[in-house]
C-alpha cells in the first residue's frame, strides 16, 4: 500500500471525532442547501431579494468546511510523526521532504474527496427530488468540489509549512495554518448573500484564488522547507 | 563492502555548521564506537552520512558510491535514531510493515530474528520501553544493508535487552560497518573495535580502542584481610584498596606480589574507564 494511503488510514483511525464533526457539518450543509425548496413561497408578497438561487450557494462554503474538518487529522499526524522521529527515518530511507510532504497532502485531499463526493451526491439527489433547477444543482456540485478541494489544499499546505517552520517541535504555530486557510471561507459565506446575482462567480473566483495560492505554496515547498525542519 | 570514506565533511542545520571538515577512512567491517560529549556533533554526523542532512561541503563514499547523491548508497545504509520512530498507534507487525511497504523488506524475518513474535499483534504504545526499543531496532533489519548508523541503541533498556542488542550488533559487524554512538563507556569498550571521538564538531580521535592510552588507571582491590601495610600507597574507599598505576600491565605484578605476601584477593576492579577522558572538556 502506498505511503499516502497508509497515512490516510492512520489519520481516520487516530481521530474519529473530526470525521464525525465533518459528517454532521455535511448534513447541516445539505439541509441548508435545500432549505429554500421546502419553505413555501408567498407569491402574493414576493421577497425584495430573490434568495432561492443564492441561498443554496451558502452551503458550498459549509460543505467545503466539512471537507476541511475531515482532513485535519492528517496534518495532526504530520506533526505527531515529525515529533516522534518517523519523518526523520523516512528521510533516511531516501525520501526527500517533498515526497513526504506530498504524501500527507495527498492523504488529506483523498479524505476530502471522499467526503465531498458523498456530500455532492446526496445533495444532488435531494435537490433534484425537491425540484431545484438542474443548472443550480450542477453549479453547486461543481463549486462545492472546486472550493472544497482548493480549501483543503491551502489549509494542508499552510499547516504543514507552519508546523515545519516553527523553531521548537512543541511550538504552537500549526493552528495558524487553519486560521489562514479558513480566511477565504469568510467571503464565500457572506458575499453570495450580498451579491446574489454573482454568487456562483464569487465562489468560483475564491476557489480559483485559493487554488493558485495553495499550488504556489506547494511548488515552493521544496525550497521553502529545509530537510532539518522535519527532524524532531 | 570494503570501504567507507568521509572527506572533509562539514554539515549542520540551516546556516549553523555543527561538524567541521571531518575525514575518516574505514576499511574493516567492524563496530566503530562514536564517543563525545553532548552536543559534540555525533547525531549530526550520523544524519549527514545517511542523507538526512545535506552536507555543507565534503564527500562521502561507500565503496565507489557517492553516499550523498546515490540512491543505491542510501539503500545500503540504515539509520537508527535515539527515538523509536515508529507509528505508536499500530501493532508491532504493522509498524514494521509500514516501513517494509516503503523501503521493502521481510517483516516476519525481523520478528523471528529479534524474538518479537509474541509481541506481533500488540499495539506499540502498550509495550514496555525495552520492548519498544527491540521493535524499533527491527526496522533496520528489514533489509540487509552494508552500513549501520546507530545512535545510542541501548539507551533506556534493561541490561538483558541491552546484552541481546549488543550480541546482534557484534554478529552484524562481522561483515558490515556499524557506527555506534553511546554514552556507556564500558559498553563501548566491550563491543567496539575502533573508537571515533568527536569534540566540538571536529574529529578528535580515530584509532583502535586497544590503542587508547590513558594518563592513569585507578584500580580497586578487594580482599578478605587487610593489605594496608602491604600496599601503603593505596587508599581504602568503599571496601576497596584503591591505587593508581600508569599502565594496566602493572596490575598483574602487584597482584602477584600481594598474593605471595598472603593477601586474600576476592575482586579486582577497574574504577575508571580509560575512555572517560574523551568526555572531559578541553
Amino acid at each position: 500500500m502506498s505511503f499516502w494511503k497508509v497515512t490516510m488510514k492512520r489519520s481516520v483511525k487516530l481521530s474519529k471525532s473530526y470525521f464525525a464533526i465533518g459528517i454532521m457539518m455535511t448534513i447541516y450543509g445539505i439541509g441548508l442547501s435545500n432549505l429554500m425548496s421546502i419553505i413555501p413561497s408567498d407569491s402574493a408578497n414576493p421577497a425584495p431579494i430573490e434568495l432561492s438561487n443564492s441561498f443554496p450557494i451558502l452551503s458550498v462554503a459549509l460543505l467545503s468546511l466539512s471537507a476541511l474538518f475531515v482532513s485535519l487529522p492528517v496534518i495532526m499526524l504530520f506533526v505527531y510523526d515529525k515529533n516522534n522521529g518517523v519523518l526523520e527515518y523516512l528521510l533516511s530511507t531516501g525520501l526527500d521532504q517533498l515526497d513526504i510532504f506530498k504524501g500527507y497532502v495527498k492523504a488529506s485531499l483523498a479524505l476530502a474527496t471522499y467526503l465531498l463526493a458523498f456530500a455532492i451526491t446526496i445533495n444532488t439527489i435531494i435537490g433534484l427530488f425537491l425540484g431545484t433547477g438542474l443548472s443550480l444543482v450542477a453549479s453547486m456540485a461543481g463549486l462545492t468540489f472546486a472550493l472544497g478541494i482548493s480549501e483543503v489544499l491551502l489549509v494542508s499546505v499552510c499547516m504543514v509549512a507552519f508546523s515545519s517552520l516553527q523553531r521548537t517541535p512543541m511550538g504552537a504555530n500549526q493552528p495558524l495554518g487553519v486560521i489562514i486557510g479558513i480566511i477565504p471561507m469568510f467571503p464565500a459565506l457572506i458575499l453570495p448573500m450580498v451579491f446574489p446575482a454573482y454568487a456562483v462567480a464569487i465562489d468560483l473566483l475564491i476557489a480559483a484564488a485559493t487554488l493558485i495560492a495553495s499550488l504556489a505554496l506547494l511548488f515552493s515547498y521544496g525550497r521553502l522547507i529545509l530537510r532539518e525542519k522535519l527532524l524532531p | 563492502m570494503q570501504k567507507l570514506e568521509l572527506q572533509e565533511v562539514s554539515s549542520g542545520y540551516g546556516t549553523q555548521e555543527v561538524i567541521h571538515k571531518i575525514s575518516l577512512t574505514m576499511t574493516e567491517p567492524s563496530i566503530y564506537v562514536v564517543l563525545g560529549p553532548n552536543g559534540a556533533g555525533k547525531t549530526t554526523l550520523f544524519r549527514t552520512i545517511c542523507g538526512i542532512l545535506k552536507p555543507f561541503s565534503g564527500q562521502a563514499k561507500l565503496d565507489d558510491l557517492d553516499l550523498f547523491n546515490s540512491k543505491e548508497a542510501r539503500r545500503r545504509t540504515a539509520y537508527l535514531s535515539h527515538l523509536h520512530a515508529l507509528p505508536e498507534e499500530m501493532t508491532v507487525f504493522n509498524t514494521l510493515k509500514y516501513y517494509a511497504d516503503i523501503e521493502g523488506g521481510d517483516v516476519q524475518h525481523v520478528l523471528d530474528l529479534l524474538n518479537l513474535n509474541e509481541l506481533r499483534d500488540k499495539k506499540f504504545s502498550s509495550l514496555s520501553q525495552g520492548q519498544k526499543k527491540r521493535a524499533s531496532i527491527g526496522k533496520i533489519f528489514l533489509r540487509e544493508r552494508d552500513l549501520y548508523l546507530l545512535d545510542e541503541p541501548t539507551s533506556n533498556v534493561d541490561p538483558k535487552i541491552s546484552k541481546e542488542i549488543r550480541e546482534q550488533l557484534i554478529e552484524l559487524s562481522k561483515n558490515k560497518f556499524v557506527l555506534y554512538s553511546s554514552h556507556n563507556l564500558y559498553e563501548a569498550r566491550e563491543i567496539g573495535k575502533y573508537l571515533i571521538v568527536i569534540k566540538n564538531g571536529e574529529l578528535a580521535f580515530f584509532d583502535k580502542i586497544e590503542n587508547v592510552k590513558t594518563k592513569q588507571y585507578r584500580v580497586g582491590i578487594k580482599t578478605l584481610n587487610s593489605i594496608s601495610k602491604l600496599l601503603p600507597e593505596s587508599k581504602f574507599e568503599n571496601g576497596f584498596y584503591v591505587l593508581t598505576v600508569d599502565s594496566p600491565k602493572e596490575i598483574a605484578g602487584i597482584v602477584n606480589n600481594l598474593s605471595k605476601q598472603g593477601a586474600e584477593i576476592i575482586e579486582i576492579r577497574e574504577l575508571d574507564n580509560p575512555l572517560q577522558e574523551f568526555f572531559e572538556e578541553g
